[in-house]
């Protein structure tokens, strides 16, 4: 027998709200995060906008500590690991008592501090380089100042798996609280909008055109759809043993009822095999979940307003579900947020618990041709009243990881 | 109902002492060394100028699906680790089901050369010059991708970069996916590439020593960082068996951490290092007096080998004074992500052959490092189960439990 596995509490720090019901207004009145790019300088670069977060300011949630030694991204894990704590009611003293672990999705982690560091070596020398940004140059850097910051002394993983990163991890320490290894393990990811991952978005040619209409884009699942926009964040999901969460008096938002994988080696080359591997992560997540396609009632696509992958994921959804997707409410909240790297997935789930709560699904921001070969209806700019039971989200990657949660209501 | 059992079947090592398996083994208990000078880059700034490299790497007798000028340096030790391993293994890639062979792979840096090199064209203001390599070669996700995409496998496909205990996070990972029974073969392990950020950073803690790695010797002065990459095959036990594998060891346990107290230095009590060592013989139903061999974290700083001392005589008590514990870090430099993969796969050849490779270049005993560190010349030595140590930046602790197969019950 598996344990079962609780949300008690969500931590999140996004362009569009500090907490999950800030989020979730944003997102249906249609607010969107992305805009131009204030942090760095984007001359020169074919897209100027992405979906940051104004005026990001770790005391509001961290208080007077020291943060010197805690960079963007651990700051904002820290930061969303704090709202996490304290909405599931997790206090310092019972965290000096029972260990709380930590799973951190991430893609490129501290890119910014890494380079930052290696420019100092090159441009005046090895001895200037700063060894307190060296403690931030390896990847599970933000996990590990965010245990420090919040004395977390259970299983510390990072999991990188590009944009699925975040999703991932969710899966990740699922596992670790069904198998009885852990009873409370924060689980979500992160990823701070810097110049170096832009810089390598832009020149990949992903991100979405600059132009006239540039207000208007991303639009995910749009026949004008040019791309993404790139975003920022950090989400994390308290996720604890449904027994030990009760028996603490704890609330529990939701279920965590399934997961699953996908890979495509082809890393989206070859449609079908992209198809393919988007349908058997939704199949293992459905199994996991022991339910059936007709029993999901909405969908958070990972769709970000890629050519590519909003059309692999439209077909690999139709295939996960059997065909069954004429009737399925879908949101794409990157059409708001732009597309978040690790903290992607995670948000998305934050997102869905609002739904669950008050039965609202936010619309496509913008969506007004959906493709004709999509095989969804129930699409669109508007927002839906839904009674959200089971919702299934999406994260598919750029190297072919594809990863796919499903989300109950508690009984 | 009855676990899964989990083995190892084959071994795969791109190392500073040398590529494959049988090279590195023997190579291993010879006390070989594979440090010298640095010629990844120039360090005629630094003040240190040593450091553990891989010299004998020929790719393109390991990449055949992919182009191996498009791979990062990393990305090459991992496939090249894969292909050997699965050889090893003397597993055919056409006779498995390719949806249920996955990649579980740590690193400490990732592609670090390809940030390198951004930076470099940075600040020569030549920056127009990265085009769209660099997001297909540096994400350190590429490395578990670029393996499955040259064997074509679609299964579980994962990268744990918790830095220097990487590889044995990887493992764990690969073991449970296992024992979850959801896939029939996993690649698990650790890769990284020589890096100018990590010799800078380490040389910076003043960290990196002169000359020698001398693990747990008095005058100790430091880590020599290193590169490379260890793959190990892990498979349910009774499908090894069926297909009349060779199987070099049994996996039964892991445990893992975090000290939450600093960044890059231990906890001064050891606790965490405890906990981890006593959740794996927990999870192993082993008890600390049956473990014959303990392969050591041990760097050669004068903390880490100082706390790691202090944790294990935590744990073992009385015991620590007689089982062996050594590092192979005084050979091969610490090679970082790959550090605990490579280690896992020796504590797997340690059970198979009754051998302990040694710890090379101690000299003089440090009152405070009193244990048995099978100084300077390997040892032939009964080995039931090994432990695996691995420690971190970030705090993460881990150790791996592994046994002495014995057949099927």
């Amino acid at each position: 027998m598996r344990n079962r596995v609780v949300i008690t509490g969500a931590g999140i720090v996004s362009a569009l709200g500090d907490s999950s019901s800030s989020l979730h207004l944003s997102l249906c009145s249609g607010r969107r995060a992305v805009r131009p790019v204030e942090l760095f300088n984007t001359a020169g670069l074919g897209c100027p906008l992405g979906g940051e977060i104004p005026a990001f300011d770790a005391t509001k949630y961290l208080g007077r500590r020291n943060l010197r030694p805690l960079d963007r991204t651990s700051r904002l894990v820290s930061s969303a690991a704090q709202l996490a704590l304290a909405d599931s009611g997790w206090s310092q003293e019972m965290r000096n008592q029972e260990e709380v672990g930590l799973v951190l999705g991430t893609m490129f982690c501290s890119v910014h501090t890494i380079s930052e560091f290696d420019r100092r070596a090159v441009e005046v020398g090895p001895s200037y380089a700063s060894p307190m940004d060296f403690s931030n140059t390896v990847i599970n850097a933000a996990a590990g100042q965010t245990a420090i910051v919040h004395n977390l002394r259970g299983i510390n993983s990072t999991i990188s798996t590009g944009t699925t990163s975040g999703l991932q991890a969710i899966a990740h320490a699922t596992d670790v609280i069904r198998n009885g290894r852990a009873r409370a393990v924060l689980a979500g990811g992160a990823d701070e909008l810097c110049f170096e991952s832009f810089y390598a978005f832009d020149r990949a040619g992903l991100l979405c055109r600059s132009d006239e209409r540039a207000g208007d884009f991303p639009i995910p699942f749009d026949k004008r759809r040019n791309g993404f926009a790139l975003g920022e964040g950090a989400a994390l999901l308290m996720l604890e043993d449904a027994k030990f969460a009760r028996a603490r008096g704890a609330r529990a938002l939701a279920e965590i009822s399934g997961h699953g994988f996908g890979y495509d080696c082809s890393h989206g080359e070859d449609e079908e095999a992209a198809v393919e591997a988007i349908g058997l992560a939704i199949r293992h997540a459905l199994n996991d979940a022991f339910l059936g396609p007709h029993e999901i009632d909405c969908l958070s696509a990972s769709a970000n307003g890629s050519h590519a992958g909003d059309r692999h994921e439209a077909k690999g959804v139709f295939a996960g579900l059997n065909g069954q997707t004429r009737k399925l409410p879908v949101t794409a909240i990157k059409s708001m947020l732009g597309e978040t790297l690790g903290a992607a997935g995670p948000t998305q789930a934050i997102a869905l618990l609002e739904t669950m709560r008050d039965g609202v699904l936010p619309g496509i921001k913008n969506l007004e041709q959906v493709e004709d070969d999509f095989e969804f209806e129930m699409i669109g700019p508007d927002n839906r009243e839904i009674d959200l039971e089971k919702a299934l989200i999406n994260s598919v990657g750029f190297d072919g990881h594809c990863c796919s949660l499903v989300v109950a209501k508690c009984e | 109902m009855k676990q899964r059992r989990i083995v190892v079947t084959g071994i795969g090592v791109v190392t500073p002492i040398g590529t494959g398996r049988e090279r590195f083994w023997t190579n291993l208990l010879e006390g070989q060394s594979g440090i010298g000078m640095v010629q990844s880059f120039d360090t005629t700034s630094y003040s240190v100028h040593r450091g553990a490299e891989v010299h004998d790497f020929e790719v393109e007798n390991y990449v055949s699906n992919l182009d191996a000028a498009h791979l990062g340096r990393a990305s090459q030790f991992a496939i090249a680790a894969a292909r050997l391993a699965l050889a090893d293994a003397n597993v055919e890639i056409a006779s498995l089901d390719l949806e249920r062979a996955g990649v579980s792979m740590g690193t400490t840096s990732g592609e670090p050369r390809e940030v390198e090199r951004f930076d470099d064209l940075f600040v020569s203001k030549k920056l127009e010059r990265v085009g769209p390599e660099f997001l297909a070669l540096y994400p350190s996700h590429v490395i578990a991708a670029h393996i499955a995409r040259e064997l074509r496998f679609a299964g579980v496909n994962i990268m744990i970069p918790t830095a220097c205990a990487a590889g044995n996070y990887a493992i764990a990972h690969a073991f449970d996916v296992l024992r979850a029974g959801r896939a029939d073969l996993m690649l698990a392990g650790g890769s990284d590439s020589f890096s100018r950020i990590t010799y800078t950073g380490f040389a910076q803690l003043g960290a990196i020593a002169p000359e020698l790695c001398q693990p747990f010797d008095r005058y100790r002065k430091g880590m020599i960082p290193g590169e490379g990459a260890g793959v190990i095959v892990l498979e349910p036990m009774t499908s090894a068996v069926r297909r009349g594998a060779r199987i070099y060891a049994e996996i039964t346990g892991y445990g893992l951490s975090c000290d939450a107290h600093h960044m890059t230095a231990a906890h001064p009590n050891g606790q965490g290092a405890v906990r981890a060592m006593e959740q794996a013989l927990e999870q192993s139903s082993i008890g600390p007096e049956d473990v014959s061999y303990i392969s050591a974290h041990g760097t050669g700083t004068l903390t880490n080998d100082r706390l790691e001392t202090l944790a294990v005589k935590r744990l073992f008590r009385d015991a620590a004074y007689r089982i062996p514990i050594s590092s192979i870090k005084s050979m091969l430099g610490h090679t970082m992500g790959a550090a605990s993969a490579i280690e896992a796969a020796v504590c797997a050849l340690a059970c198979f052959h009754d051998r302990i490779p040694p710890t090379i270049n101690s000299k003089e005993p440090d009152p405070e490092c009193d244990l048995d560190y099978v100084p300077n010349c390997a040892r032939d030595h009964p080995v039931r189960v090994a432990m695996n140590n691995a420690y971190a930046f970030g705090g993460n602790n881990a150790s791996l439990v592994l046994r002495k197969f014995e057949s099927l019950n």
